[in-house]
């Protein structure tokens, strides 16, 4: 369960992320779609503590992990998938597994021990769900195709034994094939109990596969919609991104916020020079 | 063979710090005299002794490894130059200290009489000890390369070069990662050191001496692997040895020219730069080479209409803006914004006249000797100048613009023992044979980037200052070159020989020459070198010819150099090859950095702050020079990460605010 509250985030003196709520409970998928510059990346790098936050919290499970170091972030159970996959260029899949695979401390008091016994993601395990791996054993990180980068992302992650698992754009500049083996996974990683925040420009991935799906815009969340009807009628999405702006358009939608848009400092003096 | 293996248990450190935890440690070396020291002091000829010493002198240098952790992890973003500065300057000031406790002889050292004896092996004689020494080496190669490459802590440490972010997001602090690689590179050093004794004993020269050896290792054998630093290691410490034996005095000489060598074709295999690293292209994205292709736009236009014209759908195309309106509303708005700044030339010329009015009456209120410093400060100031030119324009730092100083300052010096003693002859001769040298050395330096331009422009430089002690009939060897008759300002000119002409005479040239190269930089040439440095891809795929540019600024900056270097021999009335090597080098760098690697002004700065520690504050607390300075190094890593021109009321920041206020 991933829990965000009035999460804030920018770069140098400017801010990207306004005041984010957004939670994810156990076993479900949440997407988070927006134009490119709404603040995705950022809102993942954030919860992860690849950037630290400058207001609200992250919780999992009830735990507070803003403001802590990439790695505490991940020990306390946040596995990330990033943006272009960055698999590690000098180690071959093997040492990948190896080098990721980190049992978690059992909790004290954690009644349902044998429960988490199941969840923990032995490598053994791993490659029972990403069998690809294990033939390309001694293969180094870059020589993957970029299919198989993104499994060994997947699978970095998940031998964390994560309880939330950040993918940021999963299928970017994949094949359909692999795209259609990426979202039965994300179904099955959420059915094994794992909170997953995926966040995506594409609609369509969102609509196939979560539960829920916020808009973001420019750092806001213009529209909450819920997944069901959404497969059903998957219009609602796309109309709610075709109102939502991109940060440079002039026009924008009643009851967005009216003020100049916070941008990242380094586009912004551009943008407003052009505006000037 | 020996003398090989130590080398490489040193360089192993240093290429383990350098290739994964991506600090150049130039402090390493001075591990490994601690490491000496420690084991001269501790070692009594007893077996219990050597453990002793090895044991403390380790964990002693493990401990300086840890330290140097500590004062790196800040730096950690801000790149190879201020981290290699940070640990020259932590270098100085170590090397100082030891000279202090331990006195600047050298001491000898005493190993267990069941070593000190000789071995017959093959029907050859070896000494027992070096032998040993062999075996322990190649222990050590096995199992550094076992733990790299089979261990978890080995994998571990190769994520961290590789993405310490995404090392992170697997639950592993790439900080301890950080720590326990420099302490195990210090502890290298230091173990190094204690059985190293022996071979390189502990002296006031011995982290110098071990610090460029192992550097060329570490450059001949490139980071790879260990048994390539191995071969390196073996490869030096032969032709070090043999060298020695065969022909003493070119031994250095062979050295550098190999390392040169393998640098310059390692450069041209790989002429694409892979390793000025993917991280800072990421950093800089599209913007600031849209922003400059804006700017250079109009430069562009009288050069070549047609061919411009051709080009501009293309530019808008890769740049996503094909509203041709747009670009004419932006051209306008630049032109504007001109218009509006007007008054900046005026403003950017005005601190370098208010430096040049506080210069001009020293003569009156300084002392000779003061004048006489602050002479010298300017030619250093030359020197830092085309330092800027190089690293701060150019983006290709360097270690080795005193070889083209050199060069300069022992062409006025022959020449005017050759009767020409006019000045501005010398220096146009200067200038002339320095951009020489800088043609003839490009093509080693333009095409690498990085740290590898370092490693190339350090090698460079010592080879020269090694050929200016070795040319004795032309230079005077380490003797230098004196008694040649003083320069004249001008034509029928009277001789300066006194400071106070010869002041006035070296603040004309200085004024000059920074004139013109400020006139350069603020031309469109100067922000093609900026953009070369900045997004050089980008640059290359615009149609500009990035090589000839390097090749262009090289060359000039080689020619300031030269007319630094006539300077230096005019005030000096003096030349010797220390005047010209690797600390001059550094203070060059120093210098610039400390003016803000983009600021002329800030170098010359720079470079008066160096002199003014180095030889004014340190006569009132005689023999810490270096310790000042290494001081000095340490405090402008720290507290100007901009240098200088940090400091100053920030022209370009204003001129944004003007422009946010308006949007």
């Amino acid at each position: 369960m991933l829990e965000l509250t009035g999460l804030s985030a920018g770069y140098g003196g400017g801010t990207v992320l306004h005041e984010l709520d957004l939670t994810v409970p156990t076993g479900t998928v949440h997407a988070v779609v927006g134009h490119n510059g709404a603040g995705k990346t950022t809102l993942v790098h954030a919860v992860a503590g690849l950037l630290r936050p400058s207001g609200g919290s992250v919780r999992v499970n009830g735990r507070d992990v803003s403001g802590r170091a990439a790695h505490q972030v991940a020990r306390a159970g946040i596995g990330l998938v990033p943006q272009g996959r960055r698999v590690f260029a000098s180690l071959t899949v093997g040492e990948h597994l190896r080098l990721s695979y980190r049992p978690p401390r059992p909790d004290k008091g954690d009644g349902g021990r044998a429960a988490r016994r199941e969840r923990i993601w032995t490598p053994d395990k791993v490659l029972e769900l990403l069998p690809r791996l294990g033939e390309r054993r001694g293969h180094r990180g870059t020589d993957l195709s970029g299919g198989e980068q993104q499994m060994l992302a997947l699978a970095r992650a998940l031998l964390g034994s994560p309880r939330v698992l950040l993918l940021d754009e999963p299928t970017e500049g994949l094949a359909p094939v692999v795209v259609r083996q990426i979202r039965e996974l994300i179904a099955t990683l959420a059915l094994e109990g794992i909170s997953v925040l995926l966040v995506s420009p594409s609609p369509t991935l969102a609509v196939q596969c979560a539960d829920t799906v916020t808009v973001l815009t420019s750092g806001r969340v213009t529209e909450r919609l819920d997944g069901g009807p959404l497969r059903a009628d998957p219009g609602a999405l796309h109309a709610a991104l075709e109102l939502a702006p991109t940060t440079a358009a002039a026009d924008r939608p009643l009851g967005s916020a009216t003020n100049t848009a916070p941008v990242r400092a380094g586009s912004g003096s551009s943008e407003e020079s052009q505006r000037a | 063979m020996a003398y090989g293996l130590l080398l490489f248990v040193v360089a192993a450190g240093l290429s383990l710090a350098f290739g994964t935890a991506g600090v150049l440690n130039l402090s390493h070396g001075t591990l490994y005299a601690i490491g000496a020291y420690t084991g001269a002091e501790l070692s009594d000829g007893t077996w219990a002794g050597l453990l002793l010493g090895l044991a403390t002198g380790t964990a002693v240098a493990g401990t300086a490894g840890i330290l140097l952790a500590v004062l790196t992890t800040p730096l950690v973003r801000r790149g190879h130059l201020a981290q290699a500065l940070l640990t020259f300057g932590l270098a100085l000031i170590g090397g100082n200290l030891l000279i202090e406790y331990f006195g600047s002889d050298a001491i000898p050292v005493r190993i267990p009489e069941a070593l000190d004896q000789s071995v017959t092996l093959l029907g050859h004689r070896y000494p027992a000890y070096r032998l040993g020494f062999i075996v322990m080496a190649l222990l050590l190669a096995a199992f550094g390369t076992w733990v790299l490459t089979r261990t978890r802590a080995g994998a571990a440490v190769r994520a961290a070069a590789d993405d310490s972010q995404m090392l992170a997001t697997t639950g592993r602090s790439p900080g301890a990662v950080h720590t326990g690689v420099l302490a195990a590179a210090g502890a290298l050093a230091g173990a190094a050191g204690v059985l190293g004794a022996p071979i390189i004993g502990p002296g006031p020269d011995t982290g110098d001496t071990v610090l460029m050896l192992s550097l060329v290792v570490v450059v001949l054998g490139g980071l790879r692997s260990l048994w390539a630093t191995l071969f390196a290691a073996i490869a030096v410490g032969e032709v070090q040895s043999l060298g020695v034996s065969l022909a003493a005095d070119w031994a250095p000489y062979l050295l550098f020219a190999a390392m040169a060598l393998v640098l310059t074709i390692r450069a041209h295999r790989s002429a694409v730069p892979a390793a000025a690293g993917h991280d800072a292209d990421a950093a800089s994205a599209t913007d600031p080479v849209a922003r400059l292709l804006r700017r250079l736009g109009p430069a562009r236009e009288p050069r070549a209409d047609s061919a411009q014209r051709q080009q501009t759908p293309k530019r808008a195309e890769s740049s996503g803006q094909p509203d041709p309106a747009t670009g004419s509303r932006r051209t306008a708005q630049v032109a504007g914004l001109r218009s509006k700044s007007l008054p900046r030339p005026v403003r950017q010329v005005a601190p370098g006249l208010v430096l040049l009015v506080a210069l001009i009456p020293l003569p009156v209120l300084l002392s000779p000797y003061a004048l006489s410093l602050v002479g010298y400060a300017l030619a250093l100031g030359l020197l830092a100048v085309s330092v800027t030119v190089l690293t701060g324009y150019a983006g290709l730092p360097t270690l080795g613009q005193a070889a083209p100083f050199a060069v300069g300052a022992y062409t006025t010096a022959l020449l005017a023992g050759a009767g020409w003693t006019v000045g501005p002859v010398q220096v146009l001769a200067s200038a002339t044979a320095a951009a020489l040298f800088a043609l003839v050395t490009a093509p080693a330096v333009i095409r690498a980037r990085g740290t590898t331009v370092l490693m190339i422009t350090l090698a460079i430089g010592e080879l020269t200052v090694v050929a200016a002690g070795e040319l004795k009939s032309v230079t005077g060897g380490t003797e230098g070159l004196i008694d040649f008759p003083p320069t004249q300002a001008l034509w029928g000119g009277e001789p300066l020989i006194d400071e106070s002409p010869a002041y006035n005479y070296s603040l004309v040239v200085a004024a000059c020459a920074i004139a013109l190269t400020l006139f350069f930089l603020r031309s469109p040439a100067g922000k093609l070198l900026i953009g070369t440095r900045e997004a050089e891809a980008r640059m290359r795929a615009s149609g500009h010819p990035v090589a000839r540019y390097l090749l262009l600024a090289y060359i000039g900056a080689g020619a300031l150099a030269g007319i630094g270097g006539s300077m230096l021999t005019t005030v000096q009335a003096y030349i010797s090859p220390a005047d010209v090597g690797f600390e001059i080098a550094a203070f060059a760098l120093l210098a610039a950095v400390i003016g803000g690697t983009h600021s002329v002004l800030g170098a010359m700065f720079g470079a008066g702050l160096i002199v003014f520690i180095r030889d004014w504050l340190s006569a009132s607390w005689p023999g810490h020079g270096p310790f000042l300075l290494g001081v000095l190094f340490v405090v402008t890593v720290y507290l100007l990460p901009r240098g200088l021109a940090g400091l100053r009321p920030p022209i370009q920041n204003r001129w944004f605010r003007a422009l946010r206020g308006t949007a």
